[in-house]
This record gives structure tokens, sequence and C-alpha cells, in this order.
């Protein structure tokens, strides 16, 4: 009677059309692009391309500036990954309390997550470049020598770009920091009071573990992130200068717009590998200590 | 007496971080009013006369507008999609508990941690003649966010009670009815969730279209920004001017809708 009803009221048809738009254009793509990636597919002979083995594989894995854009996208994961996440967290102490305008601030430090990064790689593009905002007040308080093209010199693109990274999105571990910490009850806090715990030993004993959640999906949330970026490397230095800024997604666009899509499409299947395999090692070791605290 | 030097603390430590966030505003907001001369030079300074005209020539020039409209279409059209296909899936995954439902579930898993095939997306769309269309990005966008539609959709209907279905059920509703008239009413939380989510997410989006709308045409509103910087990069006024139109209604809308704005994205990036 029971299933039969359910056959009736919730017929498995009404989900086919969602089925169907999900699978032609998303998962097909992912299985044809892991299918060319082993074809010497050019955008001049597209319906021809022929087998070519492992070979796209090995001449990406010899390619020098690929190398570089795997480390480039580790670097720059990593490192808006540690910043995001703290940065994050002390903003999330700082305005977690009442005080007066603390809702404004949180407002205000979540503002950029809602902006599109294009726009985003914009403004900083004009606070970065040679004549750009930076160095003009850097010039007027006196410090004309640290001036530089920011944006232009090699190790100081790929900090800004990550600066700008963790500028945009910091509010964003915030707001779920926030969302930890009111979960946490009073009570904890107040019975360590009692006992005359320090605030320091408060945050490290009852704050730090209780948080162990929210720090699992702000990691996990921000490495995958990191390891997707492309808007923002587009929109700032579109891999340069040289190659220096080039990451994993940028790199795949490139051999696109040069109509390799058989090499292109093998450097997105290893970056969607790298994605999947990051992301459940971390996961699975973040989880491990949620249980443990 | 502590309390109060603590929470003046607070609030200058708040304020001098804020000046961060403040600043690439202020520079933009008050460059868009300079003259072309005065922009050369940037900084924050008041402009020696508001130029209005700034403005006026960048919507002159059209292509912004077009960018919104595009936009809009595109926005409206897949988070209307995403929603439709979401709520439906979610309610049949969660109300029909059997293989083929668990199976359907753990497909659309596969799709949040899988990554987007771009390139094999263009040339679907091509085979497909859809290259450059309206139809063919929506389709896509829906394609990509259905899965954590989904997810929060199913999870969402695990906790309103069989009872509500049951009722409607004897009263004679057929599944469009009870699907439209009694569940989505209920649903309404996370179906905000998953419009907000959505909806900023299309809006935002710089690499599909990127990869999918070549033509100038059809071009959304952070393609058109890039592009009109591309040709006035040396004019930082009328490019403060079109950053300008196009940051200020999705501001304003922030502010009004924040409250489901914050909690939207930060419930569904715990759920998701």
């Amino acid at each position: 009677m029971k299933s039969k009803n359910q056959r009736t009221a919730y017929p498995l048809w009404l989900a086919g059309p969602g089925l169907l738009v999900y699978s032609l254009f998303f998962i097909v793509p992912i299985f044809t692009a892991f299918g060319y990636s082993f074809t010497n597919w050019n955008l001049d002979h597209m319906h021809i391309a022929s087998w070519v083995g492992i070979s796209n594989f090995v001449s990406l894995l010899k390619d020098e500036i690929f190398l570089r854009s795997i480390a480039n996208t580790l670097i720059f994961a990593l490192f808006t990954t540690f910043f995001k996440t703290l940065i994050g967290l002390l903003l999330a102490l700082l305005v977690v309390k009442k005080f007066p305008g603390n809702s404004i601030f949180r407002t205000l430090f979540y503002l950029p997550c809602v902006l599109s990064t294009m726009i985003v790689g914009l403004l900083f593009t004009a606070i970065l470049k040679q004549d750009g905002l930076l160095n003009n007040l850097l010039n007027s308080l006196g410090l004309s020598s640290l001036t530089r093209d920011w944006l232009g010199s090699y190790g100081s693109a790929m900090a800004w770009i990550i600066i700008v990274e963790i500028w945009m999105w910091a509010g964003f571990s915030m707001f779920i920091f926030i969302s930890g910490l009111q979960a946490i009850s009073k009570d904890y806090y107040e019975s360590a009071q009692l006992e005359g715990a320090t605030s320091w030993q408060q945050f490290r004993h009852i704050t730090m573990p209780l948080l162990a959640p929210s720090f699992t999906v702000v990691t996990t949330l921000n490495i995958t992130g990191g390891l997707k970026v492309f808007d923002l490397v587009y929109a700032l230095t579109g891999g340069g200068p040289g190659f220096d800024t080039q990451v994993l997604s940028t790199y795949v666009y490139r051999a696109f717009s040069m109509g390799q899509l058989g090499r292109s499409s093998a450097a997105a299947i290893l970056l969607s590998i790298l994605v999947v395999a990051i992301t459940f090692l971390l996961n699975r070791f973040l989880k491990s200590r949620e249980v443990e605290t | 007496m502590k309390k109060r030097y603590v929470k003046l603390l607070r609030t200058l430590a708040a304020l001098l971080i804020s000046s961060v966030f403040f600043i690439p505003i202020l520079m933009m907001l008050l460059g868009s009013f300079k003259n072309q001369n005065e922009v050369l030079h940037l900084d924050l300074s008041l402009p020696a006369h508001f130029e209005i005209q700034n403005y006026q020539h960048v919507l002159s020039t059209g292509s912004i507008l077009r960018g919104y409209f595009n936009s809009f279409i595109i926005t409206v059209g897949a988070v209307i999609l995403i929603l439709l296909f979401g709520a439906i899936t979610g309610i049949i995954i969660s109300r029909r508990k059997n293989r083929a439902t668990k199976c359907l579930y753990y497909y659309y898993l596969f799709g949040l941690t899988a990554t987007m095939q771009m390139v094999t997306t263009y040339t679907l769309m091509i085979d497909l003649n859809l290259s450059g269309s309206y139809l063919g990005v929506i389709l896509v966008f829906a394609a990509i966010n259905l899965p954590f539609s989904v997810m929060t959709f199913s999870s969402f209907v695990t906790s309103v009670p069989r009872e509500i279905d049951e009722a409607a059920l004897i009263d004679g509703a057929g599944p469009l009815t009870l699907i439209f008239r009694i569940l989505l009413p209920i649903m309404r939380p996370v179906i905000v969730t998953n419009l907000i989510i959505a909806a900023i997410g299309v809006w935002n989006n710089f690499q599909v279209p990127l990869y999918l709308m070549s033509s100038a045409k059809r071009m959304t509103i952070p393609m058109t920004v890039f592009n009109f910087y591309g040709l006035y990069a040396r004019s930082w006024n009328y490019v403060f001017a079109a950053l300008t139109i196009t940051i200020l209604p999705v501001v304003l809308l922030y502010l009004c809708l924040q409250k489901y704005i914050v909690e939207g994205m930060t419930a569904g990036a715990v759920k998701g």
C-alpha cells in the first residue's frame, strides 16, 4: 500500500528533466574530457581527433610552465586557506561580542563576498599598478624607495593576488566562525570562570575544540576554492609577468584559447584529480580531529 | 570600568580594519567624479568639481546596460531552473526511499566534488547548436548548481512531517498539487537560501560566459566591465564610473537583504 502510494504521489519521472540537464551539461563533459585527454584533439580538426595515449599527460609533466602552474596553485591555495581561516577567526572573535557598531562592521567585512571577482580585480589593479594608489600613497609618505610595479614584478604579483583573495573572502570565513561561536553554550565559560580559568585558557580549552566543525568547513571550502582559482588571476595579472602567476585554471584556459583542446582537457583532468585528492585527505584529517576533541 | 575599556578597544580595532575595506571603495567613488586629468594621479582626494558626465558617458556607450540585461536574463533563467529541478528532485529523493532514489542522491553528490570541464562543455554547446545562446549558458549554470540545490532541498524535506503529505493525498491531491501547493510554501527557508546562493553565484560568474559567450552582444556584466577596462584603460574616471554602476545595485540589494544573504550563504556552506 505504502509503496504504491509513493509511486503515484511522487512519480520518478518528475525528476527526469533535472536529471537530463545535470547529466548532459555537467556529467557528460567530465567523461568526454577524460576521453579526449588521451587524444590530439585540436580546434583545427575538431571531429577527427586521434588516440595518442598518455602523451598529453607526459608532455604536460615535462612542461615547465605546467609544473610552475601546479606549484603556484598549491602556494595560492595553501597561503589563502591559512590566512583566510586565521583572519576570519580573528575577525569573528572581534565582532562576535556586543560593542557599538559591531553589526555594521560585520556587514562591511562581508561586503566583498557579494562582489564579482572581476570587479574586485579591477579595483585592485587601480591600487597596485605602477602609477596606482598604493605607490602614490607611499610617495606622499616619503617612502618612494618602496614603490614598485606590484603586479609586474616577480614574487610580489603572486603575493598580491593572495592578499586580494584574502581581502575578498576573509569575511565569509568570519561568518561561519561567528555562527560556530554563537552555538557554544555560555555555561562552559561560566563554570570555567568560576574555576578561575584565564581568557586564554578558556579560548584554548573551550572555544578551539568546540569550534572544530567550523574549522573543517572553512578550510575545506577555502582549499577547494583556492585550487580552482581563475577569475582573480585572470583579472589581475592574466598569469604574468611571464608565467609567474600562472595557475592550473588559467593554464587550462591558455591551452584552450590556443586551440589545443586535448591538452587543455588533460590539464583540467589533472586539476580535478588534485582537487578531489586534497579535499578527501584534508577532510579525513579534519574529521578525525573533530572526533578526538 | 575594564569592560568599557575593552569595548572601546574593540571599536578602535574594528575601525582600523574597516579602512582596509573602505579605501578601495572610496577611491572608486571619488575617482568616478573626477575629470580625466585629475584621475591620472590616483589618490583619495576630493574631486575639484563633480563630473557627472562620466556616468552619462558610460551609460551612453551602451554596453553596460546591455550587460545588465544579459546578466539579468541568464540569472533569472538559471535560478528558476535550479529551484524547480532542485525542489522536485529533493522531494522525490527524500520521500521515495528506495534503491533508485539512493543512487540518484549519490549521483548528484558526485557533482559537489567534481570540477566542471570547460573545454568539452564548449564543444558540446557547438554540437547542440547552443553555442553563444542564452539557453545554453542557462542550462550549464543550472547543471553545475543542481548538486548543491538537490542536497539542501532533500535534507530540508526530510524534516517536513510526512503527515502533511498524507493529509493532502487523502484530500485527493495529485503529485503536482502536492509539490506546488502544499510542499513549496513550507520550503520557503531553503528556497530563499538556494535563491540567494544561485543568484549571486551566477550573476558574478566570469569563467562560464568567458568560455561560452564569445559574442559582445551577449556578454554578462563582469565581462562587459572587463572589456570596458580594456578599451578605457587610460581613463580611470570612466572605468570607476562603470564599476560604480555595476557595484551599486549589488551593494544596495546586499544591504537590504543582508540577513538573508549572509545566513543563506553561510548556512549553505555548512550544509554543502
